[in-house]
């Protein structure tokens, strides 16, 4: 084997190791120190980053990339299940960001849960939400990828319900839960469509197999599973819900590690995807209806994790349109450059929340400015790296996504939903800055502010650096697969600019209109479309699991099982029996009468047989 | 094969013979040795085919995982059952254990046989032990009418078995497992052909029990005690899956159309009964409708007749085996607190029994299959050979395991999560029993995740 890949094979198996290390010694039966949480597993997060850094470098000096295969799993007859390991550009450049945005977290979260008496608890839980979000990453066939799939899946049933007395935390959990469930439909479909067409989940097998069938079936199961865990429209409102767990939780699950699972399995069977026009134009346009829908939803919201997790929403839609575009690594470019200012934009909501003693209604802060300068600098630096301010993270991404849409000859329609969220991108991050960090306090004057505490600081001020300077880090080394369009005119090149500077505008002007005495009869109906997200929620959740429950009872229970099935069964054997036994019972009752009428015929019978 | 059955049989008049003192202790690290040996049959030196060949009973890959699941469940019986007997006078302790054992030996006696009217014989005379554990040591009355319902609709099943039986012997003049494939394929046309096909399959139906036959199944399920439940969930149902895949052999021209309707029906079963546990109230019944539910899904990929439908199916009884067994458990160790089965009385229990709720949370997951327990594998299996069958039956699988989520994590959430209500003034602790006896129900689970080839059956 060749030096490269065993190193690279060995630091990627120490990271596993590394990370699975703290889950083991976790079952020992004594108790674990009050510290574990911060010496063991985020000191493990921290040592596996430094590490993934040996395979990243190995592969942007020399390309290499590797797959480890190292046991056979399962075997039918020609169908083989193994246990490998793929480390090609994807996983090897989101490796080492999960781990870094996650070692933040975890820093954070010490400071964030630090009341918490299962903190221990629940950095294991984020601990094996991580391995589960890598066992994703690097999986080479598809029930590997699956146990990735559904491990973040119940992990973050665990952590959103973390509050478990909270009825709402355990309904937000159930919610994630479903909605995920119904993706999984979609991907056991494709996996059942794959075994029994292709017979190989390996992905070389199935990318080389598959090149004579027509994959829109199994195309639209994987588009199905990427809309339950990437939180598309349709399966969308599990994402803002899953609000309710701590916001550690949020920073991780929902913007950064879990959430772009779903775009991650499309970026994986990108050779797949790319030749089937109609998954193709799919994608595009619920990408585009996502972007747009969510971050409509955004412009209104008050409470602050709620307007970041609709603005994630908004970028996955967006991550959505790029695969759609079959731009694939752009759609990883924004996966990874997301990361960073997203988990950001979390921790510094989760620190002014915690500040202002759990307050998380944006209407009741302001001025923080003043009194937490760091954490607003850095919600400041967040919001412009997510409107895609020129050099920042978010730019290189989101304006390569959008030149490419504008130069595609694809969809006109998609392509101005794309441009009509990328300018509310714009107004819903400035609506939180204007709430929260300028303007006068709308808070309760004895609110416990305090930003300076190392573990507040040191973790937002990496992923600031992060936010800063990953797009330019990451966009410099790695080479585009696909060949960007290098020269368009001057209005496609800036259009995402412009865009967003005219949706700031309008939203300042919006904003000083407020100061104005100036008294138009409002028109509701938009912001109530807005503000109640759609009327989405109201409908579907309601609608769908009325009728699903009125089947289990009125009909499944009582109509058939209670009703008809003992009415055609046991009752009607006892039914059809009882007359009979009635008859021969009354017969039977010592009555004189029946005897001698019963004697008089047999004697008569008797006497006509032997008459004749 | 007699080196598990004597000492089963042996273990009888251990039971009668040991002191009061040692009576549980006894008998459970007997049964737990006999379970251990069991497990050499698992290690089988043939290839394929028969081994630990005797006159009358063999073990093939196929009633392999089966035997050891039974041998298995006898030990978790007996810790399950320890402190619900205990009030009871001490010959009626002994009684009882008799009785779980008596099971025991029917139950190996029935997936061992070689010979199919043995198995029919063995399969019946298991409904005696059962019934007597429901009607006898059940707590309501309604255990009565529970018992009726599980004699008779078993009873109406298998009858008619008896006699297919009887007309397949006729024919082929042989009933042995061992050469009745081999025998030269029968010529069955006439509707009287039909009905032989019906009454060969319509036994393990009911057993399964396929929707429609499954009345008797949460009667049973609610009123039976705790070994009875645990033995009827992971064993009895699972004989009908077993009898139903040996048959097939044999039905094999028939089958092609006639099983369509039924793999149907079990499919639509598979939701409905997932829907009625959406919305269950008593504990029991649910995780009773739960078992309708995923032996529903069995029964379709038996009838589908592949090869992935046969492991699957087989992956599916065995991991269905432990999870409902434990579930039931679980259940138990509530009611034995708590006295009641209602689900609204005991929630919030992770203030109050926190290492339980790790079992619940694993247990429940292995109800909603998650990968990469077994349960997963033996679904994912079926989905995808019925989905080879038609792709129509996609929406009744992925359906189900939607609602199977939606009813698996309700019922953790119901018992586990939430405020603690303000009755439940105080609780017992948790035993070690309980948390060893919930340790010997998940742990092969989890471990049969790295090697699943153990519980294929043929396809190995």
């Amino acid at each position: 084997m060749h030096l490269t890949s065993i190193m690279m094979a060995t630091s990627l198996i120490i990271i596993f190791l590394l990370l699975a290390f703290p889950v083991l010694t976790s079952f020992s039966p004594h108790p674990l120190p009050s510290n574990w949480a911060l010496t063991q597993v985020k000191t493990a997060v921290k040592w596996a980053f430094f590490i993934s850094i040996l395979p990243l470098c190995l592969f942007l000096n020399e390309g290499a990339e590797t797959i480890i295969t190292s046991w056979t799993w399962m075997n039918t007859h020609t169908f083989d299940v193994n246990i490998s390991l793929k480390f090609d550009i994807y996983s090897i450049i989101f490796t080492p960001v999960a781990l870094y945005v996650t070692w933040s977290i975890l820093e954070f979260a010490s400071w964030y849960m630090h009341a918490d008496p299962n903190m221990n608890r629940f950095f294991k839980y984020l601990l094996i939400f991580l391995i589960a979000m890598i066992t994703l990453v690097t999986a080479n066939n598809m029930f590997q990828l699956f146990i990735g799939w559904e491990g973040v899946g119940i992990m973050s049933f665990l952590l959103i319900g973390w509050w478990y007395g909270r009825a709402d935390a355990n309904t937000a959990a159930l919610q994630a839960v479903i909605y995920n469930r119904v993706g999984d439909i979609g991907l056991i479909f494709a996996m059942a469509w794959i075994a029994t067409s292709l017979n190989s989940w390996e992905m070389q097998q199935m990318f080389t197999l598959s090149k004579d069938f027509d994959l829109t079936y199994p195309l639209v199961g994987l588009i199905l599973a990427a809309t339950g865990k990437s939180a598309q429209f349709g399966l969308h409102p599990w994402l803002p819900s899953a609000m309710e767990g701590p916001t550690p939780v949020s920073a991780l699950l929902h913007s950064s590690t879990m959430v772009v699972a779903g775009i991650f399995l499309l970026i994986r069977m990108s050779p797949m995807l790319e030749n089937n026009h109609t998954a193709l134009t799919i994608c595009l346009c619920l990408g585009a209806l996502t972007t747009l829908f969510t971050a409509t939803c955004a412009l209104t919201q008050n409470d602050i994790k709620k307007i970041v997790a609709f603005s994630t929403s908004s970028q996955l839609g967006l991550m959505m349109v790029t695969i759609g575009l079959n731009q694939p690594q752009l759609a990883f470019l924004h996966i990874c450059t997301h990361a960073f200012f997203k988990a950001m934009l979390f921790l510094c909501s989760g620190s002014i929340i915690h500040s202002l003693n759990d307050e998380q209604d944006i209407r009741k802060m302001g001025g923080m400015h003043h009194l937490t300068p760091f954490t607003s600098s850095c919600l400041t630096i967040g919001s412009l790296a997510l409107t895609g301010t020129p050099f920042l993270a978010g730019f290189f991404s989101k304006d390569a996504i959008i030149e490419a849409l504008n130069t595609s000859y694809l969809n006109a329609w998609a392509l101005f939903l794309t441009l009509l969220a990328t300018s509310f991108a714009a107004v819903y991050s400035l609506r939180v800055i204007f709430f929260v960090s300028m303007g006068h306090p709308r808070f309760n004057p004895l609110s416990p502010i305090n930003e300076n505490n190392p573990t507040v600081i040191n973790p937002i001020k990496r992923l600031a650096w992060g936010s800063i300077i990953a797009g330019l880090l990451i966009t410099s080394n790695i080479t585009p697969l696909k060949t960007p369009v290098m020269s368009m005119p001057l209005l496609l090149k800036t259009a995402a600019l412009a865009v967003t500077i005219i949706g700031l505008l309008t939203a300042l002007e919006l904003a000083s209109l407020t100061n104005k005495q100036y008294k138009p009869t409002p028109k509701l109906s938009p912001h109530h479309f807005s503000n109640m997200l759609g009327f989405f929620p109201m409908v579907v959740h309601r609608l769908a699991p009325k009728l699903n429950l009125v089947l289990g009872q009125t009909i499944a229970s009582q109509t058939v099982d209670q009703t008809w099935l003992e009415k055609v069964g046991p009752k009607a054997t006892a039914t059809l029996n009882l007359p009979l036994i009635t008859t021969t019972n009354n017969i039977q009752q010592g009555m004189i009468k029946t005897y001698l009428s019963l004697f008089f015929f047999t004697f008569s019978l008797a006497l006509l047989l032997l008459l004749y | 094969m007699l080196k598990i059955l004597l000492p089963t049989i042996m273990l009888v008049p251990t039971i009668w013979a040991v002191p009061a003192k040692y009576l549980w202790s006894t008998t459970l690290s007997y049964s737990l040795i006999i379970s251990l040996i069991s497990l050499t049959w698992l290690k089988s030196s043939a290839e394929s085919g028969w081994s630990f060949l005797s006159p009358y009973m063999a073990t093939d890959p196929l009633s392999t995982p089966l035997l050891a699941l039974t041998c298995w469940l006898l030990p978790l019986m007996i810790l399950a059952s320890q402190n619900h007997t205990a009030p009871e006078p001490i010959s009626r302790q002994r009684t009882y254990i008799t009785l779980l054992t008596s099971l025991q030996i029917f139950l190996i006696m029935a997936f061992s046989a070689t010979e199919v009217i043995m198995f029919y014989i063995m399969f019946e005379a298991t409904l005696i032990p059962t019934l007597v554990i429901i009607t006898r040591w059940g707590n309501q009355t309604e255990r009565l009418n529970a018992g009726t319902y599980f004699l008779f609709y078993t009873l109406a099943g298998s009858l008619p078995l008896l006699v297919a039986l009887l007309l397949l012997q006729n024919n082929t003049g042989t009933l042995s497992l061992l050469t009745l494939q081999y025998t030269p394929s029968m010529q069955l046309s006439s509707f009287a052909d039909k009905l032989w096909w019906a009454g060969c399959l319509l036994a393990f139906l009911v057993k399964m029990p396929l929707y429609g036959a499954h009345l008797w199944l949460p009667k049973a399920h609610v009123e039976a005690p705790i070994a009875g439940s645990m033995v009827l969930a992971a064993v009895l149902l699972k004989l009908g899956g077993y009898g139903m895949m040996r048959m097939m052999i044999m039905l094999e021209p028939l089958t092609k159309e006639l099983s369509y309707p039924f793999i149907i029906f079990a499919l639509w079963g598979v939701i409905m009964t997932g829907s009625i546990c959406l919305r269950q109230t008593d504990l029991k019944s649910l995780i009773a409708y739960s078992s309708v539910s995923h032996m529903g899904l069995v029964a379709a990929g038996i009838l589908i007749q592949t090869s992935w439908g046969f492991t699957g199916a087989l992956i599916l009884m065995i991991a269905h085996g432990l999870t409902s067994s434990a579930l039931f458990c679980l259940a138990n160790t509530n009611y034995e607190r708590t006295h009641s089965r209602t689900m609204i009385l005991a929630r919030g229990l992770q203030m109050v029994l926190p290492l339980m709720t790790a079992w619940w949370f694993i247990a429940s997951l292995a109800n909603l299959a998650l990968p990469p327990l077994p349960n997963l594998m033996g679904e994912l299996m079926i989905i995808t050979s019925l989905f080879h069958w038609s792709w129509w039956t996609i929406a009744l699988t992925g359906g189900g395991t939607l609602i199977t989520a939606g009813y698996s994590l309700y019922m953790f959430l119901m018992t586990q999560r939430g405020p603690l209500p303000a009755h439940i003034i105080s609780l017992d602790p948790t035993h070690s029993r309980e948390h060893l006896l919930m340790a010997l129900h998940l742990l092969p689970l989890i471990l049969l995740i790295s090697k699943p080839e153990l519980i294929w059956g043929w396809t190995a």
